[in-house]
């Protein structure tokens, strides 16, 4: 096997291909492993320190996984800069001083990743549709994955009168409102992408002025992301019952996308009639719930922080740590929202407190 | 599945079924129990503080100090009964609430028990009260005339959980000043202050009316209200923002003591690291860290090791590494929960990959899966927390001198410092320790277990619960020719 080179073309074909087996994916994993173990030193060092080699990683589960810190520590990547990379930082709100940077040399498995899976979960068969996206545009936001994930999909899977509401001011909700009637007028279906805090800002709007919509129906949303600080905390139950009266959109069609600048694919739901909904991605990658504490996997059925093995990762690490809490779930995994740290019960100092105290 | 079921909380003049009660379910492994602590209305608390106050002030502020210290020493010599009903339970039960290993639950108590006997009792009392019956009735003064101490009429404790039998220190500093005593069980560990109290009415049944055990939901609503509105003096263990939202609800005349959350650190000179002793002192320091898991507030977090002995404090870092193995085999970590295994991993991550460590000798010693964590690092930063559950850090200095700086901004957060160093420096280190905030200084392997008498938080913790009062001379002097004797 060549280790020196990424394998960046068996990974395009594998996310072309339809499904796997689990010895395809370890193949894959493992190949994948080798390489970024190679050309990856900090990761190298990493592996090293837990004792995982190129010899004893013999599965997908073996792949030691990196904590989402180390992107903000340590330029994790395997080809060395290039002026034509694209790199993806971390939103920064939970700590302002360092942001996670993910290095991407070429976009094309992130693209591929990308489109396969939302032509299925969300365009669900359709092959284009109008899309209004409540979010900024790349040329706004250069550094953020998910305007580059907004922006092909308004480009691949949007009509041409699709476009964004976004302004430096804030939502555009006159040309918002407007569109939404169009849309109504015409009977055609209409999908509507964005941060969940700007749907928040939408859903305060319409309330506001005491207004709603009926969309027609085949009509859809996609929201993603969480409030991060920039709305008021709204609890999924009265999020989607919220936005089913007053868009008109059934919550079986209004999906979340859960993703991450430190990851290449995306895991979605199928729809929010009950919440939490059942999170899952595509053949290209995997999950379980490991013990933070010591990354190995928690026992069968157990909450446990999630931890992705992505193949379309492949200039970083495969295998990262998130700080999601997850719950095992038929077909996925439940997200339950990000690890809180542990409050003192005793009486020693413990450090959120410290942090606390500093900050004030 | 067998799962016990205990009642916890002590109520004085209330059945069980006129109150409610909420179910504490605590696991570990097969074992279950569920806790059921006692919800009170705001009417059954104003009730029943009325009632502590009556009877304390009847029956337990007309004993003799010495006579209350001969009490609790018999409850707390049944504490130490291994046959005793209430010990077994508590060798039974408090593991499986706290999750700490049973072994070291039977040792930390049998310890801690210790210290409340009569001989140490009596000690205690001289370290607040130079002339212990001024709590008996009015003594003379030095400067003239008598004064004697009261304690208070109802004294309120909100208690801390995780390390069992806390409770016991507060609850016994109250009985000692013949307050009535009504205190909120913390969740984590709601089962010893009841016992307690149930085993005091037993073993001297005049005071059963003279104390309650109770409890709350998180704060505490209208009932936690109507408990603090009859204390006239508060005492409470816990973070800074919890302590804060007890303060905001008492009335300006209610004395608060609060006992906020600390920080821990030793001290190592390089005279106490020759070959010999090094490894002595790695151990008694590794029982430091073990005990409890760091959750005291005087466990050490960080240990400031000197350079220039003969080991070498990366070394001493080994050998402390080498110490939690062991102990991790005799008496092991409890099990942690998600939230505590993320503030682990954090911990440890932001050691693994700090990029701004000058040299490549920093960073954890041993196997990423290990129960304990020993960091080290060549160059001492200011006193910060480790995350607890035996995780330490080792900071090398050049210079004992450099402590002092090194702690100082922190000293809202100090109170113990172990220290191992020759005479002279022991004096030296804690001129300058004293001076930015610790208030207690141990040999490293004692800094868990407080001696009797010890002044919490560099507090009088007897003295700071009673009120004085003075009879002047000239009342004595003014008194005198109304004497029918007096011509």
């Amino acid at each position: 096997m060549n280790y020196a080179e990424p394998p960046d073309a068996d990974i395009l074909e594998f996310i072309a291909q339809d499904g796997c087996t689990d010895e395809q994916f370890d193949q894959l994993a493992l190949r994948l492993f080798a390489y970024q173990y190679n050309a990856n030193a900090p990761f190298r060092s990493f592996c090293q320190r837990r004792g995982a080699t190129v010899r004893n990683v013999k599965s997908w589960r073996d792949i030691p996984a990196v904590p989402i810190d180390a992107f903000k520590a340590m330029e994790l990547r395997c080809e060395p800069p290039s002026p034509a990379e694209r790199v993806f930082m971390t939103s920064g709100t939970t700590r302002a001083d360092m942001r996670g940077r993910h290095f991407h040399p070429r976009l094309d498995v992130y693209d591929l990743s990308m489109t396969r899976n939302f032509a299925q979960r969300f365009m669900q068969g359709v092959e284009r549709m109008p899309m209004g996206i409540l979010f900024p545009d790349e040329i706004a936001m250069p550094n953020s994955s998910l305007a580059h994930y907004l922006a092909l999909a308004k480009s691949t899977f949007g009509s041409a009168d699709s476009r964004y509401f976004m302004s430096p001011e804030g939502i555009d909700l006159e040309g918002l409102w407007l569109r939404l009637e169009q849309a109504e007028r015409l009977g055609e279906p209409y999908a509507l992408l964005g941060a969940s805090y700007s749907f928040v800002h939408v859903i305060d709007a319409l309330r506001q002025s005491g207004r709603s919509f009926h969309l027609p129906p085949g009509s859809r949303i996609l929201d993603t992301g969480g409030y991060k600080g920039q709305s008021r905390e709204l609890p999924l139950e009265a999020f989607y019952a919220a936005l089913t009266e007053l868009l008109g959109v059934p919550r079986e069609l209004c999906i979340n996308m859960y993703g991450m600048t430190e990851l290449s694919t995306q895991f979605y739901d199928d729809g929010n009639a009950v919440v939490p909904s059942v999170k899952s991605g595509p053949h290209w990658i995997r999950s379980r719930l490991v013990d933070p504490a010591t990354g190995n996997t928690v026992p069968d059925g157990e909450r446990g922080i999630l931890a992705h093995c992505d193949l379309g990762n492949f200039n970083s690490v495969s295998t990262i740590l998130t700080e999601d809490v997850g719950e095992p779930a038929e077909n996925g995994f439940l997200l339950l929202g990000r690890a809180e740290g542990a409050q003192a019960k005793g009486c020693s100092l413990a450090v959120e407190e410290f942090i606390r105290s500093a900050a004030s | 599945m067998n799962t016990l079921r205990v009642e916890a909380g002590y109520l004085p003049g209330l059945s069980a079924n006129e109150v409610q009660w909420q179910i504490l379910p605590f696991a570990q492994g097969a074992q279950h129990v569920e806790v059921s602590v006692p919800v009170l209305s705001p009417d059954q608390m104003r009730t029943l503080a009325e009632r502590v106050k009556r009877a304390s002030a009847q029956h337990l502020k007309t004993l003799p100090v010495s006579e209350i210290i001969s009490v609790i020493d018999r409850a707390v010599a049944r504490l130490l009964d291994s046959n005793d009903p209430y010990r077994q339970r508590a060798d039974a039960l408090l593991p499986l609430v706290s999750g700490y290993d049973t072994e070291m639950v039977r040792l930390g108590l049998t310890g801690f028990f210790k210290t409340f006997r009569a001989p140490q009792l009596h000690r205690f009392i001289v370290e607040d009260f130079a002339n212990p019956k001024v709590l008996d009735a009015f003594q003379p003064a030095p400067k003239g005339g008598a004064v004697r101490a009261y304690g208070p009429e109802l004294l309120v404790h909100s208690w801390a959980g995780n390390v069992p039998a806390l409770s016991l220190w507060s609850f016994v500093c109250g009985l000692l000043v013949k307050a009535g005593n009504i205190g909120k069980l913390p969740s984590a560990e709601p089962l010893f202050a009841g016992w307690f109290a149930r085993l005091l009415a037993e073993v001297h049944p005049p005071l059963a009316d003279c104390f309650a055990v109770v409890w709350w939901r998180g704060a505490g609503g209208e009932d936690a209200d109507a408990l603090y509105a009859q204390a006239d003096t508060v005492v409470a263990y816990g973070g800074n923002d919890a302590l804060q939202a007890i303060q905001r609800r008492l009335p300006v005349t209610t004395r608060f003591l609060p006992h906020g959350h600390k920080l821990g650190f030793g001290v190592i000179s390089a005279s106490a690291l020759d070959t010999l002793k090094a490894p002595a002192l790695a151990r008694r320091a590794a029982w430091d860290v073990m005990r409890y898991d760091q959750q005291g507030c005087y466990s050490p977090q960080v240990f400031y090791v000197q350079r220039g002995g003969q080991v070498a404090p990366r070394e001493f870092a080994g050998y402390l590494a080498g110490e939690l193995a062991n102990l991790q085999r005799r008496y092991p970590r409890r099990a942690l929960d998600l939230a505590e295994s993320v503030s682990l991993a954090k911990w440890r991550q932001a050691i693994e990959w700090n990029t701004s460590a000058p040299s490549g000798v920093d960073g954890l010693i041993g196997d990423h899966e290990a129960q304990w964590s020993v960091a080290y690092t060549d160059d001492a930063q200011p006193l910060a927390p480790s995350a607890l559950q035996r995780s330490i850090v080792v900071a090398a200095i050049d210079a004992l001198d450099d402590v002092g700086p090194a702690v100082q901004n922190r000293s809202a957060f100090l109170q113990t410092a172990g220290v191992a160093a020759t005479p002279e420096e022991l004096y030296r280190v804690a001129e300058q320790l004293g001076a930015v905030g610790v208030t207690r200084i141990s040999a490293i392997g004692s800094m868990s277990m407080p001696e009797a008498g010890w002044h919490h938080d560099g507090r009088f913790n007897l003295l700071d619960l009673v009120r004085m009062a003075e009879i002047e001379q000239s009342a004595e002097a003014a008194a005198e020719p109304f004497a029918p004797y007096e011509p």
